[in-house]
């Protein structure tokens, strides 16, 4: 170091000068030791003269710093405890902060691969009242006139998701992916190109309608992971599901579309066919993107759409239809990416995560006050000695600086192990992976953190410290001088602060502990233990004019019956809870059968089963029977109901079992099916949502010439098997019975149905999670900040007590006259957390359930267990200040 | 404090030290020794350099760029940094000269009237 260098040389220097001067004076005849006496007091102070010499250098500021720091560090060192707790406080202080961060910048701040995606959004058809709980779309006939007349957009697109599962044919292996019927100028609307090959052929017109029909454009990790990176992938021929291809393009890396970059995706030309030119019932209906024009915001696109779209509804014949389309409504497309729930959770636990960090930050201050004020003496001799004011806030600062910075290279650490272990728990709910490692950003962030927790909690202790008189402090017992008093109260007030803040956490917590426990103890009514569950990658289009019942899905489960521990083993369109697919039903119903119902119509969500899945579920029937071997394709179709049809169906309320025997038209054609058996309710789309009706039918008696068919064998089937042995065991052994059925069956996805309903709780398992964490932390902040005040209090009073002993105070009054301090404060911190929990009961609300944001339990529960484990806390202090000795009290000032 | 008087010193000499010292070193390179005892001999003993002056003056000249240094062998054979005025050096001390002997000149009027 140049620095390093320049000092050797000055000490160099000065050296020379001294053998010089000495020689010259021997020479001149002195004694030598006699030389070197006049000489050293002829140079004088030699550190002196270097000091004063290397300000002329002007890094004066860098010197002082490391001395500041070295300082620091020497004093640290002296107070290990201290220093672990204020550098530990911190670490959790910035962990939380820091770990919420990076999730939120990945989920919500991060922009996406495309063009301003800022302005991209949804557009869809809306009823005239404008409501929107479901992503309708828009037919074509309809966004052709938005494109055609809308001022407001630069560009509009659209793209729909082709039918059912799908799967990319190469020349030695096939694999799943998912496929994407767009506008030929969807990628134009992106703002992306292929990076290899080219785009679709656009028409004129903007809209291809049947040129280029058969090109396909492939992402980047299929073409890396199929066909090598190789270039000469363009031109070559594939098959989508068995239809053949060619690929013309590969979009760039990390580009997705709907985003899901886990995917491989496929995209090509939709091709519009005779319904699209009607507005009736069956049209099919687009998922539309628009880019707005710069400077347009949403609500005016919308505006302008949605009168356009009145006169558009003219075209709809059909009057329920025209209502249903008779207006406009935009969503912004990033937004569309997470759910809004997690969003909001996200959102409630960055704010929490922000308030462990207040609470952390203040505890440091608390600390730190404590520590000036022990310091005091120090400070004022050093300031007796001629340092400056702002010297001894530098000094303080530098403390700060330090602490902070070691507790940040800990809340990193902390962070990443947080991250890491709820990057599990995150993924479910996210639509990308959480990247494991800290980013520039994440550092960035967390740098600024530490700088102003540094400063936040260290600069008033340095004021203070500062600004104390002199005099005083450096009488005896000057640490009883008046201002003492003013800064007791402050650090009661932050303590105060403190517990309120840790009780609003602390009630979040356990609010949503009560929603989990709820959510735990629902009736779920079906067994969930050591059930595996395959979601089929079915390759439909492989099995075209044949009964897959008999072709695929029956053997498959003879095999997987026959594997080692297996007890049972079923097929279900969709499991309990699997969130993946399912279909609603209209049927028309005997008006005979139900004299009491005005419409005729039933509409249920409708399943398909086999009849061994109730020993794999251990479902509960109410009446009637399951299905059973008896019930084929040329047998008598049969259907089973859950309590929730029953109930809405049945012709008497009061003996649901009566709905057996009732005739329904069956999925087939010109046949009626028999209801014979009632199941009791059964939790369907989620944990907390009531069942609803549903009917069951049996696979086998599901045939190719039914209406259902397709969408129900062809593209969802869900395997589960009941095993006595450990799924980690079962799973390969399973896969390779799919594999032997049809090797596309083996990219399936496999869970085990505990999984299954652990994620169904959604975002208030996450939630619950980390605020389990932070309330944590903030209790055992809140304690440690009541106990460090409290015994810091008793040991500067502990003259005055042993005065009071002296005159004749019993012990038992100094217990209490410390634990009445503490209870001032605890109740006050409770009192003012109470009022903060309710008023933002609001935040938390909709993540409740089975226990309102008000709940007086949990409300009395957490603040009993705060003064508690607070009056804990208070009671080494207070008991310290009872065993005083007098006599030693009274001699040791 | 101690420091302060140092301070003091540097400042009540500031600029004629820093003259004092590019002039001794018109007559070629010298060390930080040689230059004190030069000023002292020169001065008739009368004026002392003291070492907390001098050294923070040779490093300031040097930080101003009149004056650089090299390490060098005495002829007593010891290593020692050896100072050399610069071009920038000698123009700075025209400068100082010019304004000196103003100076003196103004002073020595002023005085000059009054014995009269």
């Amino acid at each position: 170091m140049r620095w390093r260098r320049k000092r050797n040389e000055l000490d160099a220097e000065i050296e020379a000068h001294f053998r010089m001067a000495v020689a010259e004076r021997v020479m001149r005849g002195e004694d030598e030791a006699a030389a070197r006496r006049a000489v050293e007091r002829e140079i004088g102070n030699v550190a002196l003269v270097k000091d004063v010499a290397r300000e002329a250098w002007g890094w004066v500021w860098l010197e002082r710093l490391l001395q500041d720091v070295r300082y620091a560090v020497r004093q640290l060192r002296k107070s290990p405890a201290f220093a672990v707790t204020v550098i530990a406080t911190l670490a959790l202080g910035i962990a939380a902060p820091a770990a919420m961060f990076t999730v939120v910048d990945r989920v919500m701040l991060r922009p996406l691969p495309y063009r301003d995606a800022g302005r991209l959004v949804y557009i869809n058809d809306a009823s005239q009242r404008n409501e929107h709980d479901y992503r309708a779309g828009a037919p074509y006939l309809d966004l052709e006139e938005w494109r055609k007349w809308s001022r407001s957009f630069e560009s509009i697109g659209f793209f729909v998701q082709a039918n059912g599962r799908n799967f990319l044919e190469g020349k030695t292996v096939t694999e799943g992916v998912a496929f994407y019927k767009v506008s030929a100028n969807l990628f134009g609307v992106l703002g992306t190109a292929p990076a290899l090959g080219r785009d679709f052929r656009n028409d004129p017109d903007g809209f291809a309608k049947n040129a280029d029909e058969r090109s396909v454009v492939i992402s980047d990790a299929l073409w890396r992971s199929m066909f090598g990176g190789e270039p000469n992938v363009l031109g070559q021929s594939v098959k989508i599901s068995g239809e053949p291809y060619v690929v013309v393009g590969v979009m760039p890396r990390g580009f997705s579309f709907p985003f899901d970059p886990e995917t491989p995706e496929v995209w090509s030309l939709a091709q519009l066919g005779d319904t699209d030119n009607g507005r009736t019932d069956g049209t099919p209906l687009y998922t539309v993107l628009g880019r707005l024009n710069s400077g347009v915001r949403a609500a005016q696109g919308e505006a302008e759409l949605t009168t356009l779209q009145k006169q558009i509804a003219v075209g709809y014949v059909d009057p329920e239809i025209r209502q249903e389309r008779s207006g406009v409504w935009i969503g912004s497309y990033s937004g569309s990416l997470v759910e809004k729930d997690t969003k909001r959770a996200l959102e409630m636990l960055l704010a929490a995560s922000g308030v462990l960090w207040l609470i952390a930050c203040v505890n440091v201050t608390n600390l730190l006050l404590a520590r000036a004020m022990v310091r005091q003496r120090e400070v004022a001799v050093r300031g007796a000695l001629g340092a400056g004011r702002w010297r001894i806030m530098q000094q303080f600062m530098a403390e700060g600086l330090l602490l902070s910075g070691c507790g940040a290279l800990i809340g990193i650490g902390l962070a990443l192990i947080a991250v890491k272990l709820f990057a599990g728990g995150i993924k479910h709910h996210l639509p990308f992976p959480v990247a494991i490692a800290p980013d520039w950003r994440m550092i960035a962030g967390l740098l600024l953190l530490t700088v102003v927790s540094a400063l936040v909690s260290s600069i008033w202790p340095a004021w203070m410290a500062a600004h104390a008189p002199i005099e005083p402090a450096l009488k005896q017992g000057g640490l009883q001088a008046g201002n003492a008093r003013g800064q007791h109260r402050m650090r009661g007030v932050l303590v105060v602060v403190e517990i309120a803040l840790s009780l609003t956490l602390l009630v979040g917590c356990g609010l949503l502990l009560r929603t989990i426990y709820a959510l735990r103890h629902v009736p779920l009514g079906f067994r969930t233990d050591r059930i595996i569950v395959a979601n089929l990658h079915i390759p439909g289009y492989k099995f075209g004019g044949q009964n897959m019942t008999h072709s695929l899905y029956l053997p498959l489960l003879e095999r997987a019956k026959h594997l080692p521990g297996v007890q049972s083993a079923g097929l279900m369109t969709e499991v309990p809870l699997g969130g993946t697919f399912n279909i609603h039903l209209e049927l028309k119903m005997d008006a005979s059968q139900s004299p009491n119902r005005k419409s005729w119509k039933v509409v249920s969500l409708l399943k398909a089963a086999t009849p061994d899945l109730q020993q794999v579920f251990g479902f509960k029937m109410l009446a009637g029977r399951f299905f059973n071997q008896q019930d084929t394709p040329s047998s008598q179709p049969v259907f089973v109901v859950n309590r929730a049809f029953a109930r809405e169906y049945s012709p008497d309320q009061q003996d649901l079992s009566k709905v057996i025997g009732m005739k329904l038209w069956h999925i087939t054609e010109g046949k009626d099916a028999e209801i014979v058996g009632v199941l009791d309710d059964m939790r369907q789309s989620a944990v907390a949502e009531p069942s609803t009706p549903e009917i069951e039918a049996s696979i086998s008696q599901i045939t190719p010439e039914s209406g259902v068919y397709k969408t129900l064998e062809g593209i969802a089937m869900d395997l589960a098997v009941r095993t006595d042995r450990d799924p980690k065991v079962m799973i390969p052994e399973l896969r390779e019975v799919l594999r032997q059925a049809d090797p596309a069956l083996a990219g399936s996805n496999f869970t085990t149905m505990n999984q299954v309903v652990e994620d169904s709780f959604g975002s208030q398992r996450l939630a619950a999670h980390l605020l389990e964490i932070f309330g944590g932390s903030a209790l055992l902040l809140c304690v440690a900040g009541l106990y460090g005040l409290l015994a810091y209090v008793v040991s500067q009073r502990t003259r005055e007590l042993g005065v009071r002993l002296a005159l004749g105070a019993q012990r038992g009054d100094l217990l209490w006259l410390v634990l009445r301090q503490a209870s001032v404060m605890l109740v006050s911190g409770v009192v003012i957390g109470l009022g903060l929990a309710l008023a933002s009961g609001r935040v938390v609300r909709s993540y409740l359930y089975g226990v309102s944001a008000r709940d007086g339990w949990t409300l009395g529960f957490v603040a009993l267990t705060l003064m508690s484990i607070g009056l804990l806390a208070a009671y080494l202090p207070a008991r310290r200040a009872a065993m005083v000795n007098p006599m030693e009290a009274l001699r040791a000032e | 404090m101690a420091k302060e008087i140092y301070k003091n010193r540097i400042e009540l000499l500031q600029g004629t030290l820093d003259m004092l010292i590019l002039q001794t070193l018109q007559w070629g390179p010298q060390h930080g020794y040689g230059i004190s005892q030069a000023i002292r001999a020169s001065s008739g003993e009368v004026l002392q350099v003291e070492t907390g002056s001098l050294y923070p003056a040779l490093h300031r000249l040097e930080r101003q760029k009149w004056v650089e240094s090299e390490w060098r062998v005495t002829e007593s054979k010891q290593k020692a940094k050896y100072y050399r005025i610069t071009a920038a050096g000698k123009e700075q001390l025209a400068e100082n000269r010019d304004r000196w002997e103003q100076m003196v000149a103004a002073i020595g009027g002023v005085l000059g009237t009054d014995c009269g």
